[in-house]
């Protein structure tokens, strides 16, 4: 499986390899993944890669991602050329109807992308305060419940028990319940 | 087999620099170097190891104290990234010719594309410019490995041994086997002996040679003991290229190859580029009809091999000369090495789409809340036609608040601004000059150019940003803030003022970063007092690293929507990324996404349209 996860510097998408690490060496696989550090996670465009199983190199090719994971609808939108035909992208989008794009839509069933989004903003508002850090955690969530990856929700709630900091563990535990279900339901 | 974990790069280098058994490691903050000195202490803390483990000023500084440990008999280590070997350039250049006593470990983070560097610039040159081995990890794994041979490698011919990853290796994350600390019994043992550590002329005359045997010797050891870190991964078909491919590179194009499904390339990996073992390449270019060089980001293999009628690489343009190689960027040249057309899916309806929604990619700015961006509001402010030279760190980005017009490097706001009164001065005119400095990068090579200004006395401001913390890099500590990395390690404070007193300033302000209007105040009586005593004055704006350090009442706000003209004011000259414009109101409103209510925006507003939320009519 070959992932790549986009955002803003500040998003928390460093945490999300972390998990997949986790997941990935819990089932004896090899890992590589490719993050941005510095200057750039000030803010800007981030883009971090992430393989299991057999590569020598921790980056993703243009049309080679299995799953894009987007933590912000634009550069979501900006990274689709990263994934191969019959790939997923999973967005969090904040204006519904951007998706609506009429050359998007065409891209993407040209090249049978499915394209999955997530009001991630609203149902942070609704559910949990708007308290926005959340974000990474509720994406991770909502990938197990959209069954786009071959990692399982369990494994995920395995992880992120795993890999929280006492203090944020249960609301963590909600987020991720929260972004299953979103998509299971 | 070891137990695995998960590690980025820079933490593998760390471990292996523990687990060999390393017992002084220093280092200056750097991305994409950061991480590997912290990762020292975590792993000397768990292993219950003694090393040492130090940030230090500067890179010059650190290569210094880990060249004198290892004047001691001590394996030692000097971390840093590519532009601060160019500030510890004197130190390598000298050391090279020493007959070291314990292994030397130069790691050096070089940062093509570049991500986060004012130079994309390679420091194997820097190691042919030494004359030091340099080995070149493609993985956080072989990173690991490379630490133990480095320091084999060191202590068999007494010379420093440079370790250069670049920040694809330094920042991947991969699963690595741990070991067990190597234990060394090596107290520390100093012989007096002037030969060996006084670098005379005398003394060079005799050592310079002596260099240039060893590394004709490490060159033999290259060619034949190295075949864990140069080797030929043979095509299974009649080979039509042959590529020669180092670093992140090797990793690249072989997963490339695999995916393609190319059977008819050959690569032969090179881990130790300096020096080059010539002969394995030069019997590798000649069973090869066209060999093509992958390495980043100068020639350096490439410009070792005494003929290059078949290469194909940087010379003849085949490689692009600056740049990252990407996959993408790979793919593209070893089609065009090939002379095959590269397979490619039409992406135009993405780019119309990208175009139509207006996605363009956001760069860099000041976190939300960053004290940064109130200080740069209020320079500004106070001399609209200031000239403002700014220096290398977060405050960098205070080009989008348009309060940074220069930045050359570490320290380079304390002598520009020297320049730029000394231009004026020339013609007989006063300049508002105000120069932005952190607190980390004013002791890393502030103090020099401020001692000049002092004696040479230069009129100008210098804003020291003192935010309390190394914050673009991630957050370490330094000497204003006093604390160190190893559990039950204490430092002592360095006080900024004193220092800036101690250096012969007799005007150094102190305000609140966020306090708007103090700061003003506090630019203009430290400018007025520059001018009239024609000398050089210091303001030090204080407030911890929002990002690092929230520690602050929430002051929610609200643009006033009747109150707001549009004039774009603080969009243009605040560029907070919770303060944003909607186009068709023409009004400005506040992200919530983004902001984290510092408030400092309120005072930013010349119609008074941001407000306390829930507190206006």
């Amino acid at each position: 499986m070959q992932y790549v996860v986009v955002g803003l510097g500040g998003q928390g998408i460093l945490f999300s390899s972390k998990v997949l690490g986790h997941i990935a060496l819990s089932r004896g696989a090899h890992v590589m993944g490719s993050e941005v550090h510095g200057m750039a996670q000030r803010g800007g465009s981030v883009v971090s890669h992430f393989k299991i199983g057999e590569y020598a190199s921790p980056l993703v090719r243009t049309g080679d991602a299995d799953l894009l994971l987007a933590f912000d609808q634009n550069e979501g939108f900006r990274n689709l050329q990263f994934l191969r035909s019959g790939g997923h992208a999973l967005i969090n989008l904040h204006q519904p109807e951007a998706v609506e794009n009429e050359h998007l839509q065409k891209f993407a069933r040209e090249r049978e992308i499915s394209l999955h989004t997530i009001p991630g903003y609203n149902l942070l508002r609704q559910h949990m305060g708007g308290r926005f850090l959340f974000l990474n955690v509720l994406l991770l969530g909502a990938m197990g419940g959209a069954g786009v990856t071959d990692i399982t929700s369990e494994e995920l709630r395995k992880a992120i028990e795993a890999l929280s900091p006492e203090r944020f563990r249960k609301a963590n535990l909600d987020v991720l319940e929260l972004g299953r279900a979103f998509f299971a339901s | 087999m070891g137990k695995r974990a998960i590690l980025l790069g820079n933490e593998a280098i760390a471990r292996g620099i523990v687990e060999a058994g390393c017992e002084v490691a220093v280092a200056y903050p750097g991305t994409p170097s950061s991480e590997i000195l912290p990762a020292v202490a975590k792993y000397a803390d768990e292993l219950e190891t003694k090393t040492a483990v130090e940030w230090c000023t500067n890179e010059k500084v650190a290569f210094e104290v880990a060249a004198a440990a290892s004047f001691s008999g001590k394996r030692s280590c000097a971390i840093m990234k590519q532009v601060g070997l160019n500030v510890a350039a004197d130190a390598l250049m000298s050391v090279a010719h020493f007959e070291l006593e314990g292994g030397f470990l130069l790691a050096v983070a070089d940062d093509p594309g570049p991500h986060s560097s004012q130079t994309e610039q390679d420091s194997r040159y820097f190691a042919m410019y030494a004359k030091i081995p340099c080995l070149d990890p493609s993985t956080a794994e072989e990173a690991k490995s490379m630490v133990f041979d480095a320091y084999t490698l060191s202590e068999t011919y007494h010379i420093p041994v440079m370790l250069r990853p670049t920040g694809r290796v330094d920042h991947c994350r991969q699963d690595v086997e741990l070991g067990e600390v190597l234990s060394l019994d090596r107290p520390a043992n100093f012989k007096k002996d002037i030969r060996r550590w006084v670098c005379l002329p005398a003394n060079v005359r005799v050592n310079h040679p002596k260099l240039n045997q060893k590394n004709d010797a490490i060159r033999e050891d290259f060619e034949k003991d190295f075949g864990a870190y140069n080797y030929e991964v043979p095509a299974t078909k009649e080979p039509k290229l042959g590529i020669i491919a180092g670093g992140i590179s090797f990793a690249v194009i072989m997963d490339l190859l695999k995916t393609l499904g190319r059977e008819d390339v050959a690569v032969l990996k090179i881990g130790t580029p300096v020096p080059l073992p010539v002969k394995m390449v030069e019997n590798f270019v000649a069973r090869h009809e066209k060999v093509l060089v992958l390495e980043e980001t100068y020639p350096v293999i490439e410009m070792q091999l005494p003929d290059r009628t078949k290469i194909m690489g940087r010379w003849n343009g085949m490689v692009p000369r600056a740049g990252e190689l990407l996959p993408e960027v790979v793919e593209e040249i070893l089609f065009s090495a090939l002379g095959e057309e590269r397979p490619q899916k039409s992406a135009s309806e993405l780019k119309q789409a990208l175009e139509e929604l207006a996605v363009t990619p956001k760069p860099p700015m000041l976190c939300p809340g960053c004290p940064h961006r109130a200080s740069f509001f209020a320079i500004r402010k106070a001399y609209p036609k200031g000239i403002y030279p700014s220096d290398i760190g977060c405050y960098t980005l205070g080009v989008n608040q348009k309060a940074v017009d220069s930045v050359i490097c570490m320290g380079a706001s304390v002598t520009q601004p020297s320049g730029f009164y000394l231009a004026h001065k020339v013609d007989d005119k006063d300049q508002p000059i105000i120069a932005t400095i952190g607190d980390s990068t004013f002791f890393h090579m502030g103090l020099p150019g401020l001692v000049n200004a002092v004696y040479n006395r230069h009129a100008f401001v210098l804003a020291i940003l003192d935010n309390s913390i190394t914050a673009m890099t991630g957050g370490q500590p330094n000497p204003a803030v006093g604390t160190k990395l190893r559990k039950g390690d204490t430092g002592r404070k360095v006080d900024i003022r004193k220092a800036c007193e101690g250096c012969g300033i007799s005007l150094v302000k102190e305000v609140a970063s966020y306090d708007v209007s103090a700061g003003v105040a506090a630019v203009k009586e430290a400018w007025e007092h520059a001018k009239a005593n024609q000398e050089p004055a210091v303001v030090i704006f204080k407030h911890p690293c929002m990002l690092l350090k929230c520690e602050q009442e929430k002051i929610p706000v609200k643009v006033d929507q009747e109150k707001c003209i549009g004039c774009k004011f603080c969009i243009d000259f605040f560029n907070c990324p919770g303060l944003r414009f909607d186009e068709e109101k023409k009004k400005a409103y506040i992200d919530e996404r983004f902001c984290v209510s510092c408030g400092v925006c309120i005072q930013v507003c010349p119609h008074g349209a941001i407000v306390k939320a829930g507190e206006e009519a």
